[in-house]
């Protein structure tokens, strides 16, 4: 194949360090099948690739599976504009805060994007053929004079050039006052679930005009606001269990058949505090960024500032795995805090196995996690580091002890570049990583299928 | 990277440690991916006392509070972590046996500060916060308006009272206020207690007040849209733009603070 990597990276960049801002990547998201891969960024445009199967005139080695093709283009569309609130006079942006696709049912592909305020659901279809022979229309679609025509065809489907048609089939505004941060599809197929900071709503999939509100953790008086919303998941399996986390670290599993309205969690996981550890920044750090259900259903994945914890959904009182991120970090809290990268929210991913974690940090790093082993690496996604089909190095952050050529002093790290946003494929080891403007996509040639357990 | 000997002075927290950054980058010797363009942070805070860093944190805070992009919505989540910050710093103050008048809002703690500002108010105030003088929160001076939708209030920079505005706007301001208003005890006076208020009595300073409308309508740290209005407020929604003005002016201040 004569494509290299570097195809499957969009990249905008015309100057080295020139980056524009609406080009920044800002959700990453793999279909159920791995083929498609979904992109959306600051100014609201939604790019998907598709994975290129192997030619077959390729000799394929046995045992070798056909589909270990590179990523490239397969649409783009604009999902958000940007709009105006005219009743607050504020700005909304068209920044794509998340994308999810639908399981698939037929030769159609849904996916559903959310900005701020809307979420909309986007059908993808491909026509590769297009009928020809009408009878009242001619091939440039003119009607025809009537009285030229002297017999009767049948119009047949004849081949084209593959055509990816994207269009919007719903559009569900108006339902959240506050940013939408998460959404996600039911295992019913039927409904999905967004929320914002105070709410979250349950939508059906088929109705715009309506939504249940199933989350309401909006004091009566605002003034009492201690504690907002970050992210919620569905339950893999079970289509009546939702988890949400909070910015004061704590994770509530909520059961819809308990009632409407479930304000009242069915369990609450909360890790106590550490006191040793407690500073002015202790709550600023605990605020979970992103919660995520392994496969299996049995664990919740969850990132803080510092480190990325597995939960037993079997026990609240405590994380069973913790997986320190970048604990380096800990004593710079203060400067961290006066630019702003305290905020910062990292996502976190399963692999398809549920045996390995994956995260991003600063400097272009990210890290992953092997749960039995508890070992972390840290590997770099920058493209002046790797080479296209080279095997990426780790790297080590220098924090004491003994200095290996090719460690990174913390005072080196650029905290400009943070790994926010990835995605793991299903059911291959193949990740995708978002650098800002760029798009790294990493496959493992050497186990390129997940051993399962 | 940024070792070529030159200090980069992005942090207020280099200015407090005398530490040298360029010799600690030096040592490391890496090229690390950052570029000119990249932040990094201060080699340790550990040498900073808890007082200094608790003074920082503070002040820091205040300014993210108040720093906001034009018809941009604030985030939610960023504005309850810091109030929450905030709080638990004047926890700390109390328990170090802090003296804090209690006042009714935030606004009156601000606007008393901001008094020492002003040239065209009395500058007799003395330098408490007025909730132990008068304990009455709706009893402040309005200061010159922000926004160019409220050209009636112009003229009154000095009523006391509310005036009318539409419902929307007034649900959101008041909603600010009531966010803002759970600082209540927040002692601000001790940082200020200082300040050399001479530097201040210019002309210069109305002119950049009117200058600088930059408060839209409807900036609250948190919204409240559902409740179409609420009658009966904390404070007036004039001593709201007072306070959010006076809080623009601490920015002023605190970059001074920090800075010197």
């Amino acid at each position: 194949m004569g494509e290299d990597a570097e195809s499957s990276k969009i990249n905008h960049t015309f100057l080295r360090d020139y980056v524009t801002e609406a080009d920044v990547i800002s959700t990453v998201e793999f279909n159920q099948t791995g083929d498609l891969l979904a992109t959306g960024d600051k100014g609201g445009r939604v790019v998907i690739f598709q994975r290129e199967t192997e030619s077959k005139g390729e000799a394929e080695e046995a045992g070798e599976t056909g589909d270990s093709g590179e990523y490239n283009v397969y649409s783009t569309f604009q999902s958000h504009e940007p709009d105006f609130d005219y009743l607050k006079s504020l700005e909304i942006e068209e920044k794509i805060n998340k994308i999810r696709w639908l399981p698939q049912q037929n030769a159609a592909h849904f996916l559903l994007s959310t900005n701020d305020k809307t979420i909309k659901l986007w059908k993808v279809s491909e026509r590769d053929k297009r009928p020809e022979g009408y009878n009242l229309k001619d091939e440039e679609g003119r009607l025809k004079d009537i009285s030229t025509i002297t017999s009767l065809q049948v119009p047949v489907l004849k081949p084209t050039d593959l055509m990816v048609e994207v269009r919007p089939r719903r559009v569900f505004s108006n339902g959240h006052t506050y940013h939408v941060n998460s959404i996600s599809v039911n295992s019913d197929g039927e409904t999905y679930l967004s929320a914002d900071d105070l709410r979250i709503n349950m939508w059906h999939l088929g109705i715009t005009d309506r939504s249940f509100n199933i989350v309401d953790i909006k004091p009566a008086n605002m003034e009492d606001l201690t504690e907002v919303i970050t992210a919620a998941e569905f339950h893999p399996h079970h289509c009546h269990l939702f988890v949400y986390s909070s910015s004061k670290g704590t994770l509530r599993l909520c059961d819809m058949r308990a009632s409407a309205l479930c304000d009242k969690h069915t369990k609450l996981f909360e890790e106590p505090e550490d006191p040793g550890n407690r500073s002015f920044f202790s709550e600023i750090i605990s605020s979970v960024s992103d919660v995520k259900f392994s496969h299996s259903g049995r664990y919740l994945l969850t990132r803080d500032y510092l480190t990325a914890k597995v939960w037993d959904l079997n026990m609240d009182k405590g994380p069973v795995e913790t997986y320190q991120v970048h604990e380096y970090l800990r004593s710079k809290l203060c400067s961290l805090y006066e630019n702003d990268c305290i905020f910062d929210k990292f996502e976190c991913v399963w692999n398809s196995s549920d045996s390995v974690i994956m995260t991003g940090a600063y400097n272009s790093f990210f890290r992953m996690f092997d749960r039995e082993t508890g070992r972390g690496v840290t590997l770099e996604a920058w493209r002046e580091s790797s080479k296209p089909r080279a095997v990426l190095r780790t790297r080590r952050v220098y924090t004491g002890g003994k200095r290996r050529r090719g460690d990174v002093g913390v005072d080196s790290l650029d905290f400009t570049k943070k790994i926010l946003h990835m995605a793991w494929h299903p059911s291959e080891n193949i990740i995708a990583i978002a650098a800002t403007n760029n798009l790294y996509i990493f496959q493992d040639r050497v186990n390129p299928d997940t051993q399962t357990q | 990277m940024l070792g070529r000997g030159v200090k980069r002075k992005w942090s207020c927290l280099a200015d407090l440690e005398a530490e040298a950054l360029p010799a600690e980058k030096q040592k490391n010797g890496e090229e690390g991916p950052g570029d000119e363009g990249g932040f990094h942070v201060a080699p340790s805070e550990s040498d900073m006392s808890h007082l200094q860093q608790r003074q920082l944190v503070l002040g820091l805070c205040l300014e993210k509070l108040q720093h906001y992009q034009a018809g941009v919505e604030l985030s939610l989540r960023r504005s309850v972590l810091l109030i929450n910050t905030l709080r638990q710093i004047q926890e700390d103050m109390q328990s170090d046996g802090v003296e804090t008048c209690t006042s009714e809002t935030l606004l009156n703690d601000v606007n008393a500060d901001s008094c020492l500002l002003r040239d065209d108010v009395r500058e007799d105030m003395p330098v408490t916060c007025p909730g132990c003088s008068e304990g009455d929160g709706d009893d402040l001076p309005l200061s010159p308006p922000l926004s160019p939708e409220f050209p009636s209030q112009e003229a009154n920079s000095s009523a006391d009272q509310p005036r009318s505005l539409p419902p929307a706007t007034i649900s959101s301001f008041s909603d600010a206020v009531n966010a803002m208003g759970y600082l209540s005890d927040l002692a601000l006076d001790d940082i200020f207690e200082d300040i050399d208020t001479s530097m201040y009595e210019t002309s210069d300073l109305p002119s950049a007040w009117a200058a600088g409308s930059l408060w839209p309508i409807s900036v609250s740290l948190w919204a409240d849209e559902d409740v179409k209005m609420r009658p009966s407020s904390h404070a007036s929604a004039g001593s709201l733009q007072s306070c959010l003005m006076d809080l623009n002016e601490l920015d002023h201040i605190m970059e001074i603070l920090v800075k010197s």
